[in-house]
């Protein structure tokens, strides 16, 4: 009697192409996956919880920690809330350093997205490209903030540091080398036959689907809806700068990868304007107490990171540490579509959907 | 067929490129100014105010004070300062409240060792670690900013 | 070499004989030893870092290095593996990369026989090695290294098929089987060379050779980014350095197949280049090819395995066939 059997197999935590230590449980048809069940929690490490006991500027540090690979814009997101709930005026030349900070931001996680998802598709160049150039920019954030990596830079109110001499000029020319080299990515690698055959058509999914899912961020605009939190609901002062927001249209991992690709366009864009803009002179943190002590009440506030919508709900009951603090993660919500694209697909598509939606174990546990 | 072929002429012309591969350890990395490394601790300077230990994020820091030697004198003396560097995680707030920036960062990083009891590190070590000491080092508090 | 083919068998011959195939072996693992250190090192300066640097002088020892390393690991075999075979599966798929080195000729006389049916001789022990994958991915005891071993096999047979019909309007050209013959009637400088006539064929062979070799983008088998890791997934040690070993002995042999059958083998590119000696014009054709080996490794992307089939069946052996009708039809009006 011959018998087939449905396999059951385990992606395991340690897997070179998760992206983190994360797990997906599949049910294997032959070569075809019937259901997929993704485990997470291996890297929880309790930052909500802790933050009921911390004030607010102990918690910057927590934050760089929740999506290391875009660490600015999370410190923005908890700074932000709680600016907004005290209701803080913010100095120009501040604003002016915390967008540059977050766009050079952007451009570095995307990056990293792009090394890490063609090397999972079997290109290793890209990745090492991918790297020389951020490693420019990681420099320069060094050179602002002190750290490579998490930089606990901003501050309620302001920023901790100013920028140093002959950085604006450094980021100018930061902007004009990597458009060139944008310029080489997509030579080397848009073209490319195989890379396309691979990737046009797979894991789509229809504009409905995705806000039903609540997704955001680059998984929400290759499908055709075109949402932008910097452009929708502008926060820092991005309402003062021109730029586009690339859309798809087919929902498959090209367009992703093309709609990435082209936001890194547009944040060069936006850098250009603002270092022409730069303010001379300035405070760099505004009129803050030395203890930081949000009137009663709520608030959610959301900003756009290079993953999708990130935003910060804080309740707070009128003392120096937060009563509850809650993070809307955009890698946590973006996975809840997994399991509903991976049925029907082989386990070599497992892979190129799962780099494609770019999450980040970090912030799915949190 | 031409994308292939371009991205066979990215690669080979990045052959002739400069290499930016780094020869450490042989050539030691030069950090910037600001860089938060290991913290160096000036005892004469400290006032035992505890600002450092109350802000550290992860409760990395342990002091006790004595009274001072000298009778004249009102303000405490340090008698131990202890550092976890198991969980300090670098983060440079400790420093950013100091009053008389007793303790600062420097610009060094290297800190394994082969057991993790090395990893407690005292006043006298932390007073020795003063070479690559960092020179600006409160940046938000010098303006009046946030706690 | 041919004078001596002629002689009766002998003690004599017999010591000669091996002491040539004793130094063919030499001459071969220094080229493996420095093909490993060259692709290392190339694939790094074209991703703009240096290759391996610290190992010896300019890391040149890093090979051995790698090659100790895998020496003195444990040498495990999984309880319930088939032994006999476990053990036997490495020794088949080496032992025909390296005997079908007998046929290439490098120059004019520098060959170690001259074989009526080389290029048949060639193709047909080529594909032994593919018993050996199936016999190790069997002998693991291990679905996934049967599944992988499987997968393998089934990439390996789809494109000898096509490479072996590409190259068969080089041998319409030129009338016999004989590789000696073949690169020689290539002699005159470029334009004589068969990869212009058959240019067509040509690129057939590049892509079904780069297949063959398991190498990117045709390396499904052994992509560590997938999850059904390859057929010698339970090999550790000199075992697994036989496969490896066995891999860029492959490339050797392939490289020197492209050279004599498509790059007009010692050929100089121009007549009067002819003082400087055949051999020298043989090693570098054949380090380009390489070269180029090393190039596709760094620049592209993997195909998928149904795609994979796809190629081999859909595109590389139809064109392949049309190779042959055209160099046909071409002889005829020629005549």
């Amino acid at each position: 009697m011959v018998r087939t059997e449905e396999l059951l197999l385990n992606v395991g935590p340690q897997h070179p192409s998760t992206h983190g230590v994360f797990r997906v449980v599949v049910k294997l048809d032959g070569e075809v996956i019937t259901e997929a069940t993704p485990v997470m929690g291996y890297l929880h490490r309790g930052t909500e919880k802790l933050a009921e006991d911390l004030t607010y500027t102990q918690i910057i540090p927590y934050t760089d920690r929740m999506d290391y690979v875009s660490a600015m814009t999370n410190n923005y997101v908890l700074v932000n809330a709680v600016e907004k709930l005290m209701q803080i005026e913010i100095p120009e030349r501040a604003q002016f350093l915390r967008l540059i900070v977050m766009e050079l931001q952007r451009i570095a996680s995307h990056m990293v997205w792009w090394g890490t998802y063609l090397l999972d598709i079997g290109a290793m160049s890209p990745f090492l490209f991918a790297f020389r150039d951020r490693e420019q920019i990681i420099n320069l954030f060094n050179e602002l903030s002190g750290a490579r990596l998490t930089y606990n830079y901003m501050r309620v109110g302001g920023v901790k540091w100013d920028a140093p001499d002959g950085w604006i000029d450094k980021v100018r020319r930061f902007v004009s080398y990597m458009k060139e080299k944008l310029e080489e990515y997509h030579a080397l690698v848009s073209g490319n036959e195989i890379f396309l055959s691979r990737i046009k058509g797979v894991g789509k999914y229809s504009a409905q689907d995705a806000i039903d899912f609540g997704l955001s961020g680059a998984n929400l605009r290759c499908t055709g809806v075109k949402r932008d939190l910097r452009k929708d609901e502008p926060y820092c002062i991005y309402d003062r700068f021109e730029f586009d927001v690339p859309v798809g249209t087919n929902g498959d991992c090209y367009d992703r990868y093309m709609v990435r690709l082209e936001e890194m366009r547009q944040s060069l864009r936006i850098l250009e304007q603002a270092v022409e803009q730069f303010p001379e002179g300035g405070e760099i943190m505004g009129k803050v107490s030395r203890v930081i002590r949000p009137p009663a009440g709520e608030i959610y506030a959301a900003i756009e990171s290079p993953r999708g919508e990130i935003g910060c709900y804080i309740v707070s009951n009128g003392k120096d540490k937060p009563y509850r603090l809650k993070f809307r993660r955009p890698s946590f919500v973006n996975l809840q579509i997994l399991p509903k694209l991976l049925v029907g697909e082989t386990m070599t598509n497992l892979v190129t959907i799962l780099g494609s939606i770019d999450i980040v174990v970090g912030e799915v546990d949190c | 067929m031409k994308g292939l072929i371009k991205g066979l002429g990215v690669t080979f012309k990045n052959m002739t490129k400069k290499k930016v591969t780094y020869a450490y350890p042989d050539v030691p990395i030069e950090m910037p100014e600001r860089f938060r490394g290991i913290q160096h601790l000036d005892p004469e300077k400290c006032i035992v105010c505890n600002q450092c230990a109350r802000i550290c994020p992860t409760e990395c820091i342990t002091l006790v004070g004595k009274p001072n030697p000298d009778p004249e004198k009102k303000v405490k003396v340090l008698d131990t300062f202890d550092i976890n560097f198991e969980i300090c995680i670098l983060c440079d707030l400790c420093t950013e409240v100091c009053p008389t920036e007793a303790i600062v960062m420097t610009r060094n990083f290297e800190l394994s060792t082969y057991s993790r009891d090395d990893l407690m590190k005292d006043m006298q070590w932390l007073y020795g670690n003063n070479t690559n000491v960092r020179k600006e080092n409160n940046a938000a508090t010098a303006k009046g900013g946030a706690k | 070499m041919g004078d001596l083919l002629h002689e009766n068998l002998s003690w004599r011959l017999v010591g000669i004989f091996s002491f040539w195939a004793a130094v063919m072996m030499v001459i071969v693992l220094v080229f493996v030893t420095y093909a490993i250190y060259f692709e290392r090192k190339v694939i790094g300066w074209m991703q703009a870092r240096k290759g391996p640097n610290r190992v010896g002088p300019l890391g040149l020892l890093q090979t051995v290095a790698d090659v100790l390393k895998l020496l003195i690991k444990e040498d495990t075999i999984p309880k319930k593996a088939d032994r006999p075979f476990f053990i036997l599966a490495p020794v088949i798929v080496f032992v025909p990369s390296f005997a079908v080195i007998a046929t290439i000729p490098f120059a004019e006389n520098l060959y170690h026989a001259s074989l009526n049916v080389g290029m048949l001789y060639y193709a047909a022990l080529s594909s032994i090695s593919t018993i050996g994958i199936v016999l190790g991915g069997w002998a693991s005891n291990n679905k996934y290294a049967l599944l992988g071993g499987m997968r393998s096999a089934a990439q390996m047979i789809s494109y000898e098929i096509p490479l072996v019909i590409s190259v068969v309007g080089v041998i319409m050209m030129t009338g016999t089987l004989n590789l000696h013959t073949i690169a020689s009637a290539q002699a005159g400088g470029f334009w004589h060379w068969n990869f212009l006539p058959q240019i067509v064929g040509f690129i057939v062979f590049i892509i079904a050779a780069v297949s063959e070799l398991n190498r990117t983008p045709f390396d499904l088998p052994e992509a560590e980014s997938e999850l059904v890791a390859g057929y010698h997934v339970e090999y550790s040690g000199f075992r697994f350095a036989f496969f490896m070993l066995a891999e860029y002995v492959y490339v050797f042999a392939i490289a020197s197949l492209a050279t004599v059958l498509f790059l007009g083998g010692w050929d100089a590119p121009l007549p009067f280049l002819n003082f400087i000696p055949g051999i020298v014009w043989f090693i570098l054709k054949f380090a380009s090819f390489v070269f180029f080996l090393f190039w596709i490794r760094a620049t592209f992307p993997r195909i998928r395995i149904d795609q994979l089939m796809g190629l081999g069946w859909k595109v590389l052996l139809p064109l392949a066939l049309i190779n042959i009708v055209i160099t046909a039809v071409y002889m005829e009006i020629a005549k």
